[in-house]
């Protein structure tokens, strides 16, 4: 078991580093030392953010939930459906916003962590990821509120409407916590890459809520998976989160588990975003206490 | 490294590029890269090599004109910026205040500011929490203000809290710049007690500040840099008695509160 001794050693040196990254292992080590400081960190950003507002921490239900329903006139009533599609049609809207909008807080909340963390950067010596990876494990807590809500719905829409084809309880939702987890990865690996860009490009957060609006439509949320066959399918595939999106909609709207390809592609977009926005903001974050002074 | 010594830097250079930019953007850096044009940098070379040896114990005024490359050297001591060429070696725990009211979010309490604080200079939550009413205490906030919002504070109490948290990790290494700028006189006595206090410990303090008189009243070593180079060291009346003539100032009061 290593010490904090072993993790905080007495004595420091600071040299140059010759290669791109600073030595990983001290890094992840001092990373992981100081993990509860980012969990404190998300925890009092949260309570920060909602203590002005009336209606407190019911906005991040309620916000998803307005849109699920206006994208739910758009998509269903305008087009015409039957009752029992509208009710799937509604709950593959919600699901899928909720999960994108966790992936969407994730990577805006950590893309703005940097630059709002500049006293602390300018103060104090920790691994410039913590701020980042706080925002991810905010967006969770946040999304976290919106799951019973959706169950909410569901239990009320299948009883009003029993021959929905959305499932009641299986096993297969066991399959969610393996979706969350490369969902979170996925969205702090990205905000490692736009938290980066937003140091030196400060217009960047702005873009983001474009680029987010684009992908939100470009990928399976307003609308279902199976739309895309044969080749076009690889868009999906080639969405960072539409693996993952695939897979919550497999899952809880039609309780099925999850084949080989969409796990695979859920971990890979998790793997390669970790690794680029790691290397990319590990190799800079030396940088941003000047930049950011 | 031999065990009387606090700090050593060896040969310490740091180098960094500014971006001359006005307006650092993407926008920009597309339109530029259409243009094929360069991005404005200077290279900035904040400190030329620089050797000096910082025994347990003592207390350092840094002094210097603006760019001398004084919060920079700070701010490399405390593994904030990585140098460049030479290196620093460090032998024991550090606690910073090098930006005021730092780790601390204005919407938060007096009282989550400084968990938050103390979290992120290394310390475990119950090591911060046990610390908390000393910390309000020392940095003498009014009754009930440590849970209310730091944004309701004045600047003269916000500064206490930032001093009061940094001098509260019973550091090794203690790295203040223009921190005694914050509070009253009165503050200001109790914060050169408790450096005092620190000192007699055997702990190490290194201070940037323009006030001359708090190098002479609470230094035993001033250290004059100019241009990213040390000028001069030594006994801190003499040292800022060359400061005061290299300015071409007198050494009267006002000039000794602010250089």
């Amino acid at each position: 078991m290593p010490t904090d001794q072993e993790f905080a050693p007495k004595i420091q040196v600071f040299e140059p580093h010759r290669a791109a990254l600073p030595p990983l292992i001290p890094y992840i080590k001092e990373f992981w030392r100081r993990r509860v400081f980012a969990i404190e960190l998300a925890r009092f950003n949260d309570k920060a953010e909602y203590l002005d507002s009336r209606l407190g921490k019911v906005w991040l239900v309620l916000n998803p939930l307005l849109l699920g329903l206006v994208y739910y006139l758009v998509v269903t009533i305008i087009r015409g459906g039957g009752h029992t599609n509208g009710l799937t049609t509604l709950d593959h809207l919600l699901i899928g916003l909720f999960t994108f909008y966790f992936a969407q807080n994730c990577i805006i909340a950590g893309a703005q962590s940097i630059t709002t963390g500049g006293r602390l950067i300018l103060n104090q010596a920790f691994p410039r990821a913590l701020l980042p990876f706080s925002s991810a494990l905010q967006a969770f807590q946040q999304f976290l509120p919106t799951i019973p809500v959706y169950i909410f719905i569901l239990v009320v829409g299948k009883y009003f409407y029993p021959t929905t084809q959305v499932p009641g309880w299986t096993w297969n939702f066991l399959w969610i916590p393996f979706i969350l987890v490369c969902v979170g990865l996925t969205g702090f690996g990205l905000a490692l890459v736009f938290a980066t860009l937003n140091v030196y490009f400060r217009d960047t957060n702005k873009l983001l809520s474009y680029i987010t609006r684009i992908w939100m439509y470009l990928s399976p949320v307003l609308w279902l998976p199976e739309t895309l066959k044969g080749k076009s399918r690889l868009l999906l595939y080639a969405n960072p989160l539409g693996p993952a999106l695939t897979a919550t909609s497999n899952v809880w709207i039609k309780g099925e588990g999850l084949h080989g390809l969409v796990i695979f592609g859920c971990i890979f977009w998790a793997v390669i975003s970790i690794l680029i926005g790691g290397y990319f903001f590990i190799s800079r974050e030396r940088d941003f206490a000047i930049r950011i002074s | 490294m031999p065990e009387e010594l606090a700090v050593k830097i060896e040969e310490l250079s740091i180098t960094y590029k500014v971006n001359l930019e006005a307006k650092r953007t993407l926008k920009n850096a597309v339109m530029r890269a259409s243009l094929g044009q360069q991005m404005r940098v200077r290279t900035v070379e904040a400190v030329k090599n620089l050797t000096i040896d910082i025994p347990h114990g003592s207390v350092i005024g840094i002094i210097g004109s603006n760019g001398a490359g004084k919060s920079t050297l700070l701010r490399c001591i405390a593994g904030i910026l990585s140098p460049t060429e030479g290196r620093v070696i460090v032998n024991g725990k550090i606690s910073t205040l090098l930006a005021l009211g730092v780790g601390f979010n204005p919407a938060l309490s007096g009282r989550d500011n400084i968990i938050l604080g103390g979290l992120a200079s290394g310390l475990t939550k119950d090591q911060i929490e046990s610390k908390t009413d000393e910390i309000s205490e020392f940095a003498a906030l009014p009754e009930g203000f440590i849970d209310m919002p730091v944004r309701t504070y004045s600047s003269g109490m916000y500064g206490r809290l930032s001093f009061s948290v940094a001098v509260s990790m019973t550091p090794d290494i203690l790295l203040l710049d223009e921190a005694l700028s914050a509070g009253d006189a009165a503050f200001k006595e109790k914060s050169f007690e408790r450096m005092r206090e620190l000192c007699e410990e055997a702990r190490t303090i290194l201070i940037v500040s323009h006030a001359l008189a708090t190098v002479t009243d609470l230094c035993d070593t001033a250290l004059w840099m100019h241009k990213g180079s040390m000028v001069a060291k030594g006994k801190p009346e003499q040292i800022v008695d060359d400061y005061l003539k290299f300015l071409n100032v007198g050494s009267l009061p006002s000039n000794l509160e602010d250089m």
